[in-house]
């Protein structure tokens, strides 16, 4: 059936794959977001509503800057991410039961569903994160990022484990139906480990140390360098989400392959 | 050709355990049209499913040499909550094939006209029969898995399928679950009855008949 070289046999998988998860994704657009009204811009409705109200709350509260940078934009650049890490995990509980139907048809894997939810959630976040910077800086609340690479880098890294986190999650939720009790709690106490609402450099050295072994905290140093540079001190290594993303990628499709084997599909 | 060798296949909820079969050995080959017999419960859509790939089994090896549509039956292969066009379009895309071909051909077949526009969670199951078909027909496979499903069709839709089929495509492998006997006289020329976890090939349709309406 499928001949040749071992090579054109993985560029042929590669873009069955590619096109499988396009198709997801149209898919689960449609389904969330239907055709009406705004469509699938809700996905930056809720991050974008959530920053905003919490951001404009906090500028009363606290004053309109914190150690030198504008509140509002703090709050944003933290709570996007935090929404996007919320959202990634509320998404892949119960991932592969939500979509078993699909699995009819043999050229969908499993993780595909993974991937294809990951993706709009990243492109939702990042899409709103956008939108929120171009309207503070029109205003005045936000400055012109000063180290553009860097916030980008800080964002993959981020994305990219969320979506490790993902890799695990997915399958976890099927083998385990307790499991499912614990994610409130968990996200809840994942907060201050999110480097949502803190810079590092404001804690006791202390804490420090400890906070710097969040993968979180350390893109999340990253995203904030990248926008304010020199008015602020950030403490981070890259090394820290990369190989927390890398071990819990391998441990994550060990386990969506072994899910796989015993998923029983109505 | 279809291989599957030393299958086993249990299901497990909890300390429980119930084997399907183990042991299974069986080869289809291309063109031949092979009637699953078994009473309820005996692994028929297990089976179908395994050959299928939706599930996967405890051990074995299951070798498909040809191209082999997903189980037509009451459930699966569609998402309820899209319509009958956003169905067909997502089909379109992961096979490959040409989106407007795939939706003329399921108008014609399905005949089903403007609830094509419904979500499919909201068809009959005759209605879910006439898609599943027109879309596994449209896209052309050498072998087709059908667990039950042509029993529910109305008058119409059996005639359409015995024409588009059974006939025009009469050079492709089939694998039929169904209690439907004159349909399995009438177009199979194997048969595999299930039975305690066992299967065993009958050539001779008849004898495969009559053993299965003694079990």
């Amino acid at each position: 059936m499928m001949n040749g070289s071992p090579i054109h046999r993985l560029l042929n998988s590669w873009a069955i794959q590619v096109r499988v998860i396009h198709a997801l994704m149209i898919r689960e657009l449609i389904t969330r977001f239907g055709r009406e009204n705004i469509g699938f811009l809700w996905i930056m409705a809720e991050p974008l509503l959530f920053a905003g109200l919490v951001g404009i709350l906090w500028h009363f509260m606290k004053g309109s800057t914190e150690h030198g940078v504008s509140v509002v934009a703090f709050t944003a650049t933290g709570y996007i991410p935090l929404t996007l890490f919320r959202h990634c995990v509320a998404r892949s509980v119960a991932a592969f039961t939500a979509n078993q139907s699909l699995l009819y048809h043999r050229q969908i894997k499993i993780v595909d569903f993974i991937l294809a939810r990951f993706i709009i959630e990243i492109l939702g976040g990042m899409m709103a994160y956008l939108f929120m910077a171009i309207f503070l800086i029109l205003i005045g609340e936000f400055p012109i990022p000063a180290d553009l690479g860097l916030l980008i880098s800080g964002w993959m890294l981020y994305g990219v484990f969320c979506f490790s986190i993902c890799l695990i999650l997915a399958p976890l939720s099927e083998i385990s139906e307790a499991m499912e009790k614990f994610i409130p709690v968990v996200t809840y106490i994942m907060i201050p480990f999110s480097g949502a609402f803190y810079m590092v450099s404001w804690m006791t050295p202390g804490a420090k140390d400890f906070l710097l072994l969040s993968p979180f905290v350390n893109a999340m140093e990253m995203m904030r360098k990248g926008i304010w540079g020199d008015q602020i001190t950030a403490f981070y290594d890259p090394l820290v989400p990369i190989i927390c993303s890398v071990v819990f990628a391998i441990i994550g499709l060990i386990l969506c392959r072994r899910v796989r084997r015993i998923l029983t599909v109505e | 050709m279809i291989i599957c060798s030393d299958i086993e296949k249990s299901y497990s909820h909890g300390s429980r355990r119930k084997k399907v079969f183990s042991g299974l050995n069986l080869v289809i080959e291309k063109g031949e049209r092979v009637a699953l017999l078994g009473r309820n419960g005996a692994g028929k859509s297990t089976l179908i499913k395994l050959i299928g790939g939706v599930e996967m089994p405890n051990s074995g090896k299951i070798t498909r040499n040809m191209s082999i549509s997903w189980p037509l039956g009451f459930a699966g292969g569609f998402q309820g909550s899209l319509t009958g066009y956003d169905n067909t379009r997502f089909i379109s895309r992961i096979y490959q094939r040409d989106y407007v071909t795939i939706r003329q051909f399921v108008e014609d077949f399905t005949e089903l006209g403007k609830q094509l526009k419904m979500p499919v969670k909201t068809y009959s199951s005759g209605m879910r029969a006439r898609l599943a078909f027109a879309l596994s027909l449209a896209i052309e496979f050498d072998c087709y898995l059908i667990d039950e499903i042509i029993l529910v069709g109305d008058q119409n839709f059996q005639r359409k399928c015995n024409e588009e089929m059974f006939l025009k495509r009469n050079d492709r492998a089939m694998i039929i679950a169904s209690h439907q006997t004159e349909l399995i006289r009438d177009f199979c020329n194997k048969a595999i009855i299930l039975h305690h976890g066992e299967a065993t090939v009958y050539d001779d349709i008849d004898l495969a008949i009559d053993r299965y309406t003694n079990l």
